[in-house]
């Protein structure tokens, strides 16, 4: 499925999401999240900030507009990278979509 | 740029931190002493129906709770074992609360009580490995062994379940007196099943209560270090990575002339063990006096950031040890520890006999090996 900016994504309830010191772990909870049972998932730090905005109230566009002023970037970058976070954590169900 | 990373289990971002500084990553529950095999060899097992036992077990409310506190202390990883802890009604629940904190979960168990309902919780909730101990592969050896009719046909029958189930299973064998001469045949099935990770035990420790009687039994499971450095020589793939090894095994380096601190080991680094009724320790052998902290008096985090420091900095001043053991270039090599001497002579310091031969024995055939290997090249 391609998602678009209207859309509201959320943590999917087959994961746990940890922040231990600092890195943000994604523990698949239940099977068929990974390739393999075992892997984990770790994001980067522009990655983190797109997690921490998932409050299931926020479109992708308005997590954009919030980021390319957080980051001083242009918001056609910010949807661009957004959307390919977005889509990749849907198709291994780490999120859900609204 | 990759926002989403996928990481293994080995090249996980905390064992960098775990170099800088001491951090909780794992920890074990023993959730039961109880079990439903009589391993004549076995350190924990109290019979199945003992009540006393049972009682003072945690509840699964107490286990959540440790959990919790363990994973706000920022463990990833628990390890669930007995006892055989699938002797517990409420199994499923505990294996289910930790999951669901986030944890990864190994299981230990004899695979004697596995049933579909097992199955079916394991393929939508995946451990990281379901780790089975091989006591014999014929019903006459593994009844030697575990002391119980019809358990061989139940472990048959529970480790199917798995492997057909497609569950991970990891398969270990203890060697034993009673196992000997059937140890060919159980590395073979064990390498069938699981050819990359299957190994052998053979060092036994004594009993966490002391039991005299059982503590004997134990004893006379125990292979002589000739035994031992065969099983070990006949093993193609770690015999090699032990010779391989030599220089880092054995090694003067790995002495601490001139320390008087007992414990050299990593113990209390990354991780700690809860017995089934709720007493925290630093390793899983460690039961001596004055190194035990109990949790239901207490909280994970006191318990590991007040005590595993005091525990840690313990010190020795029997002679025998400072001049022997605390010295000792091929300690790597021994099952000899300050926990393993406690409970074997109620002593943390007390060097023992049985475990320095095998070190001995061993540390022998890996130079021999090492210097025919050298000769060649
Ligand atoms: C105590 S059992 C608990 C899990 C399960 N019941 C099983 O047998 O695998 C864990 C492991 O400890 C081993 N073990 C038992 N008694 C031992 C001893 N005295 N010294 C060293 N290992 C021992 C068992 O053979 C088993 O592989
Ligand atoms: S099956 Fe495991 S816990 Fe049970 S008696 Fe044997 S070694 Fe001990
Ligand atoms: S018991 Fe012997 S081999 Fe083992 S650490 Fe002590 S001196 Fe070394």
């Amino acid at each position: 499925m391609e998602l678009t900016l209207e859309q509201i994504i959320v943590p999917s309830e087959d994961i746990v999401a940890r922040l231990i010191e600092d890195d943000l772990i994604i523990v698949p909870l239940v099977a068929g999240i990974g390739d393999a049972d075992d892997e984990l998932y770790t994001l980067n730090e522009t990655g983190k900030a797109i997690w921490s905005l998932l409050d299931g109230e926020k479109t992708l566009g308005s997590i954009a507009e919030e980021l390319s002023r957080e980051f001083n970037a242009a918001p056609g970058e910010i949807e661009q990278d957004l959307l390919g976070l977005a889509g990749e954590l849907l198709l291994r169900n780490i999120v859900v979509a609204r | 740029m990759r926002q989403l990373t996928t990481i293994d289990i080995k090249d996980f971002p905390l064992w960098e931190k775990m170099k800088e500084h001491r951090r909780l990553f794992s920890f074990d529950l023993e959730i039961t002493a109880r079990c439903n095999n009589h391993c004549h060899h076995c350190y924990i097992n109290l019979p199945s129906g003992d009540r006393e036992a049972r009682a003072k077990e945690l509840t699964a409310q107490e286990i959540n709770d440790i959990a919790d506190q363990s994973v706000a202390l920022g463990a990833v990883w628990v390890l669930i074992s007995g006892g055989e802890p699938l002797l517990r009604d409420d199994f499923e629940e505990i294996y289910l609360l930790l999951k669901r904190k986030g944890l990864l979960v190994s299981v230990y168990t004899n695979a004697t009580l596995i049933r579909d309902e097992h199955i079916a919780l394991f393929k939508k909730y995946p451990p990281l490995n379901i780790e089975v101990t091989i006591y014999g592969v014929t019903k006459e050896t593994y009844e030697r062994v575990s002391g119980r009719p019809g358990s061989y046909d139940a472990f048959m029958r529970g480790l199917n379940l798995l492997l057909e189930g497609g569950i991970k299973v990891r398969l270990k064998a203890m060697a034993l007196r009673s196992n000997f001469h059937e140890l060919p045949a159980m590395a073979a099935f064990g390498r069938y099943y699981t050819k990359d990770y299957f190994r052998f035990d053979f060092q036994l420790h004594f009993r966490f209560d002391r039991n005299e009687a059982r503590n004997l039994d134990i004893k006379s499971e125990r292979l002589t270090p000739d035994e031992i450095v065969a099983l070990e020589r006949g093993d193609d793939e770690r015999f090699p990575v032990l010779v391989e090894g030599c220089n880092e095994l054995i090694n003067e380096e790995f002495s601490h002339v001139g320390c008087d601190h007992l414990f050299h080991c990593g113990l209390g680094n990354g991780g700690f063990n809860v017995s089934y009724d709720g007493k925290f320790r630093l390793c899983h052998s460690l039961w001596a006096a004055g190194t035990i902290y109990d949790l239901r008096q207490g909280t994970v985090r006191e318990a590991w950031e007040k005590f595993v420091p005091k525990v840690r900095d313990m010190r020795s001043r029997r002679a025998e040890y400072l001049e022997k053991c605390r010295r000792c270039s091929i300690v790597n090599l021994c099952l000899w520890c300050p926990a393993h001497s406690d409970l074997e002579t109620g002593e943390l310091d007390s060097p023992i006999e049985y475990f320095c031969q095998v070190a001995h024995a061993r540390s022998a055939a890996i130079q021999e090996a090492d210097a025919a290997r050298q000769e060649q090249a």
